[in-house]
Parts: structure tokens; sequence; C-alpha cells
């Protein structure tokens, strides 16, 4: 008898040595396999390309923020589909590696280093907080320019972080702007704002900036409330702070969280005004918060693909070229295009010196680069990585998000 | 013709000193040298990627090393791996930040601070056993992660702190050759200790307490003593391992050390066999090295099957899960067992009986 339970260990022991060498062999020529794949749209272009140049992606599509972070590798790789149908980049082909991290930072330092060793790429585009933070020192060891969609402030900090850059208003910047739009709008007193956000480090990121601001300009933070990112209740949080009866409140969350403050605070007949930052505002929020949500302001970094603006019609080209419509896009979906193409806009302004470095010191060149509407315009300097801090706000109101101001910063 | 795996025919030992050799076959102490010698040349002959991924097994190694003699070797559980890698990862970087202090002072300083708060959250164990004490080093997890994130004016908070590589001798060990050397002798010295610990009256008190910590007491070890030593023992090397990876990120912020890890770690020591030293070394190396390898399979098969690529970014999760289950079904003693069966069966063959 024993021995029958020791030969299926050796036969897995063998499948899996097998397994080993199998992929052993497979790395090696996986980047062929990718870029074979990425070369079939334009084929007819690769003849015409001076050269290659190769940019990291570190997408979340299967992890817990893959609902954002799939449309959003998406958008990044159809830009770069896109520009290459147009040509490339100063003739150059952008070649995007992307590759699912799964939202693990371990993960992401494995793929780093493929990037940066194997692959030897110039620049990376990256997705989350804790990737971004966990590589902040590695890419300016490595001199490798990184994009991400964490608004994180710690990274304006050129000292620390020389090779990050922000391509949208920081966290930071989001809250200081809504406290500077209630300020402005509010009407009788001072306003009473209260902040509610999760024990996390983007949670945690704008809430000193914000409160030093709104002390500064003379709103009254009144009242602090943490509620955690996966709850699914928050109804004493929010009858702690109906104690203080601030105006507005601050969400600092993900759709989830909102979704749920939004409905319990509806049970309890809350009326305070919720403003939720960027990563709480979006598509995906609506049917969660369903009724709830008509009303709700969200910040809107990034525009949504049902507004017509002149930089949605490359968006909607390359769609129809693919037979797809942008209905079935969502606005994160816009804002991966966005990032991708304001990488590809310092990659032309390099040159032809397609170097971290150089990539780097294209990047900073950008000034007032107009994106269409589609995002706020971004300007970049040898010690500013923060590319804007306008933002528009956008209320709920039948089921959708209307944008109601132009950029506005503070 | 000779049976080439059968070599401990005709072997004799003649002193105590044989009797107690590590490895008592020469020809099995030359293959031992072979392998070293190998990962010594190793950076020199393969490529830098290679490389990087070596080091972070060689880490992640040192880390399940430590754990394995807590709970594979004393029998007491722990899911606080996690927090106590945050801590040695930590107090290095406070100790060459904030103090000034080099890293090979510092590097210690934080094995042994994390044995110290190992040896805190140790106490409970005299009372507690299996699920119960899982449930404390829980808490380890949650308390230590609580405080990183919160005493903002020593840790940064949850923005992190930046670490430098450690240099030796005005030579800066930044490149990925360089710390895999670092990484390489501190992992051969864990390795040879730990092997070692288990061949002196302290280990084989740890042996005991985990087989039945009743007769142990009976027998005259002191539970509480041992428990606790256990904790702080394995509590270093973990350390030591935080630290290492702290400075090879050059970033430590309380997102790295989540209880994901902890989980991993534990994946790791079940994997490569709880209670064998090298069985730890080839759980870190297989759980570290699985998600590369099951990507790369994909990309190849994905070449004659297109579209497989979004079906299997899925199935990652699904594939882990069930390589832990079937590891758990048949083989319990994990990776050092299967090698040792493979070996037993060459040596029996081609008669098994």
């Amino acid at each position: 008898m024993k021995n029958n339970i020791k030969k299926p260990g050796l036969i897995l022991a063998c499948l899996i040595l097998l397994m080993g060498i199998l992929a052993g062999c497979g790395s090696s020529s996986d980047t062929a396999g990718g870029s074979s794949d990425q070369n079939q749209g334009s084929s007819s272009a690769e003849g015409e390309f001076k050269g290659t140049v190769k940019v990291g992606g570190l997408f979340d599509i299967t992890g817990a923020t893959g609902d954002v972070g799939e449309p959003y590798a998406r958008g990044e790789e159809a830009f770069v589909e896109y520009i290459n149908s147009k040509g490339g980049v100063n003739g150059y082909k952008i070649e995007l590696i992307g590759e699912d991290y799964g939202y693990k930072i371990p993960e992401a330092q494995k793929l780093y280093t493929r990037f940066k060793s194997k692959e030897k790429v110039s620049a990376i585009l990256g997705w989350g907080t804790g990737d971004t933070e966990a590589l902040r020192q590695q890419v300016a060891a490595d001199k490798i320019p990184f994009f991400s969609a964490s608004y994180s402030e710690n990274l304006k900090n050129i000292e620390e972080s020389p090779y990050n850059f922000l391509t949208a208003a920081s966290y930071s910047d989001q809250a200081r702007s809504v406290l500077k739009w209630i300020k402005d709008n509010h009407e009788g007193g001072t306003p009473k704002v209260a902040l509610i956000y999760n024990d996390t480090p983007f949670g945690k990121s704008p809430i000193e900036d914000a409160k030093n601001f709104a002390a500064e300009i003379g709103v009254d933070i009144v009242d602090e409330q943490i509620v955690d990112l996966k709850a699914l209740d928050a109804t004493s949080q929010l009858l702690n702070m109906k104690k203080k009866n601030p105006d507005y409140a601050i969400i600092q969350e993900t759709w989830g969280a909102t979704a749920t403050i939004l409905k319990d605070a509806k049970k309890l007949g809350i009326e305070t005004q919720f403003i939720g930052l960027n990563w709480a505002t979006g598509e995906g929020l609506i049917p969660l918060a369903q009724d709830a949500a008509e009303g709700f302001i969200g910040v809107v970094t990034h525009a949504f693909p049902y507004e017509d603006l002149p930089g949605m019609a490359e968006v909607k080209e390359y769609l129809e070229s693919k037979g797809e419509t942008l209905e079935s896009k969502d606005q994160k979906f816009i804002q991966g295009w966005v990032t991708a193409k304001i990488l590809a806009e310092g990659i032309r302004l390099a040159g032809d010196d397609l170097s971290g470095e150089g990539i780097r010191k294209g990047i900073e060149q950008i000034q007032n680069l107009d994106l269409g509407g589609l995002a706020a315009p971004v300007t970049f300097g040898p010690d500013d990585h923060a590319g804007t801090n306008q933002i528009r706000l956008a209320r709920v109101e039948n089921g959708k998000f209307e944008v109601f101001t132009d950029y506005i910063g503070y | 013709m000779r049976n080439p795996f059968v070599m401990e025919c005709g072997e004799f030992r003649a002193s105590y000193k044989e009797d107690m050799a590590l490895y008592k076959i020469p020809r099995v102490r030359y293959r031992v040298y072979a392998i070293i010698a190998f990962f010594a040349v190793f950076p020199l002959i393969f490529p830098e990627y290679y490389v990087g991924l070596a080091t972070l097994c060689g880490i992640a190694a040192i880390g399940a090393i430590g754990l394995n003699i807590l709970t594979g070797f004393t029998g007491l559980i722990s899911i606080g791996v996690g927090a106590f890698l945050g801590v040695g990862g930590y107090t290095s970087a406070i100790l060459t930040t904030k103090l000034g202090l080099s890293f090979w002072i510092s590097f210690p300083l934080a094995g042994i601070v994390t044995a110290a708060v190992g040896a805190l959250f140790g106490i409970p164990s005299l009372r507690l056993k299996g699920l119960y004490l899982a449930m404390a080093t829980l808490a380890a997890q949650v308390i230590i992660l609580f405080v990183i994130s919160h005493w903002d004016s020593l840790t940064g908070g949850t923005a992190g702190m930046v670490l430098q590589r450690p240099s030796i001798g005005g030579y800066m060990l930044s490149s990925e050759t360089g710390y895999y050397y670092l990484m390489f002798v501190i992992l051969i010295f864990t390795a040879i200790f730990a092997m070692n610990l288990f061949r002196s009256r302290t280990g084989r008190a740890f042996v005991a307490v985990r087989d039945r910590d009743l007769a142990a007491e009976v027998m005259g070890i002191n539970l509480f003593k041992y428990k606790v030593l256990a904790f702080a023992v394995s509590s270093f090397f973990v350390g030591i391992a935080g630290a290492l990876l702290g400075h090879y990120t050059m970033i430590v912020s309380p997102e790295l050390y989540s209880i994901q890890v902890s989980i991993e770690y534990l994946a790791m020591i079940l994997v490569g066999g709880l209670g064998s030293v090298m069985g730890s070394i080839y759980g870190a190396v297989f759980i570290t090295l699985l998600p590369v390898v099951l990507r790369g399979l994909i990309e190849t098969l994905s070449v004659f099957m297109p579209g497989l690529e979004g079906v299997f970014a899925g199935l990652r999760e699904v594939v882990f899960g069930a390589i832990i289950i079937l590891f758990l079904i048949y083989e319990p003693e994990g990776l050092a067992k299967m090698w040792r069966n493979l070996k037993d069966y060459f040596k029996l063959w081609p008669f098994s009986y």
C-alpha cells in the first residue's frame, strides 16, 4: 500500500520538473510571442520603423483592483496600438510589454527585474500605490521613468522619486481643489467638512494635506471617519459623523466602499453632500449604489467616453477600426489611453535619445500638452513631476455622471 | 555494472566524529561542494534577469528556513512572518537612515531586534497550541503592521522609508551580481547554522517539544524557555531576510508585509517539507518561481493557441491552490521527501524489494 502512495508523488515530481524545463525554454521565446501579437495591427507599416522603444506595463487584471485595472490596461494597450498604426513616435515603434501582476508586490518586483534586465525597457507604465511605492527607489537607481495610476503626494518629492511622474492631479491636490470649490460655492457661514477614508497608504495619502489646506482657507474639518475598503456596513461611522452634522463629506475610497457609504447614508437620512475623489468616481459606482448615488459629486480627472470632446475623435477612430464602440468603454479606459499618450509625447520630445534618462528629459520638456479635453493639460519640468492640479467635478443625475465644472484648481 | 546510485555499501564509521558528520559519504560531500561551486559562479554564467530571480529566491529561502525552525521543527505555527519581515526591514531602515549606522552593523541588529519582538509574541505559545497559537500570531501580524503604519515619526507612516544598498570597502553592491553574493553568503551561513542546530541539545529539545510537549517536559526540557527560544531563533532569520529584502528593493512600506506574505511563506515550508532545512530552500524556490514559470508556460502555449492568455490569467491562482492541495494529499512532507523517494527508488533499482 505504501508504495502506491509513493508513485503518484514520483509522477508529480516528474511532471513538475518537466514543467520547469518547458517553461525554461518558454521564457526565452516569450518576447517573440508577445511582440508578434502586437505586430498584427500594424504589419503593413512594419518596414518603416527606425527602431523600437520598449515600454514595460504592470497591469492588474486578476488582482484586488482588477475591476478598474483591466480597462486601464486595455486603454494603454489601445493607445500604443493606435500610435503604431499611425507610424509610431518619431518613426520609432512603441512596444508595450504588459504583464498582469495581480496586485501583488513580490510579483511586481519580479516583473520589474525582468523588464529591467531582460527586456531592457526604457520606461514603465505601472498601476497601484503598492507597486509604485515599492519600485520608486529602484526606478530611480536604474533611471527608468515610471508612470502610474497612483496619484500619491509623496511621489511629488523629486529628491526621493526622481523618475516618477504624476499624470493627473495628486490625491492631495484633488482634495485641495474640492475644498476650494466648497469654500467658493458654499452659502451661509463657514462650511463644515468631514473626511471619510480607509486606513491604507492610498486612503491616508491626502488627509494631512487636506486638513492643512482647510485650516489655511477657512473651512472647518469637523470629523474624520475610517471606513475599510471592503466594508459592507458603514452605519456606525455615519451615525458618529451625523452628530457633527457636516455640510460636506469628502470620500477617499474605491467604488465598493463609496457605494456602501452612500447607501447607508440614504438609509439613515443623512443630508450631507458627499464628494468622492477620483477612485470613488466612475461608471462602476452607479450599479453598486443605484439610486443612493443620485446627487453624489465626484472628482473627474479623466473624461467619460460619452462626453463630446475633441480628444475623443482618435479613440473613436481606433475603436471603430476594431469594430468596437465608445459605449462599450469606460472612464478607466480613457485614463489608460491618456497615460500612454503622455508617455508617447515624452518619447517624441526625447528625440533619438531613447534611454530612460533621455525619455525623462523628454517628459520634462512637456509644456501644456493639450489632451483634447480627455484630461487636464499637463506640464512637467526638471523640478516638477506633477503634471497638473486641475480637476473637474461631476454630479450623478439620473444614473449618469454629468460634468458641471470646467477644469478647476486651487 | 555497479549501480551508480548505490554508495552506502561497505560504509563504516570508525569514530564519533565521522558518525556526526553532516554528509557522511565522501561522494555526497563532493556533490554538495559541486552544487555550492555551481551557485558561486551562477551570476557569471547566467544573464542578469536570472541572477535577480535567484536573489529573490535566496532571500525567501532564508526567511523560510527561519519559519521552518519554528513551525517545522518546533511545531509552533506562526502566521506573523510577514510582519516579522517588516520588523527586520524597518529596523535596518531606521538604523541606517535615522542613526546613520553602517549596513554591516544594522543588519545583525535587525535580526536581534526581530528576535526580541518574536520572543515577545512567542510568550503566549506556552499556553496556546495549534489554531489558538495561529490566532495569537495573527494578532502579532495585525499589531505590528498597525504600529508600523501609525508611528509616523519613526517609520514614516504609510509612505514608507527609503534605504540604500550596502557598500563593502567603497564598492556599492548596487548590481544584481553584487547583491546575489551577499545573499549567497548569508544563505549558506543560515543553512549551515540550521543544519547544525538540530544536531545540538537545543535543536533536539525543539524536536522533542514538537513531537510531544508533555513528554518533553517530563524529560526535563524547560518548555517555556525552549518555545520562546524557538520564536527568537526563527524570528532572527526572518528579520535578517526582511533586512536583506528591504535593502534589495531599497524601500520599506507597510504594503509589502501584508498577511499574504505570511501565507506565501507558510506555503513555502509546506511545499518544501516541514522540518527540513533543504526543503525550505526547495519550497522557497518553488513558490517564488511558480508564477514566473506559469507565465512562461502560458506565453509559450499562446503562440500555438491564441487567446489562451486571457483564460489562463485567472487560472494562476487556481493552480497555486491546486498545487498546495496536491502536496497536502500526496506528499505532506514536501519536495524534500520527494527527492528522498527518488533517491531511494534508484538505490534499489531494478529490484525494488
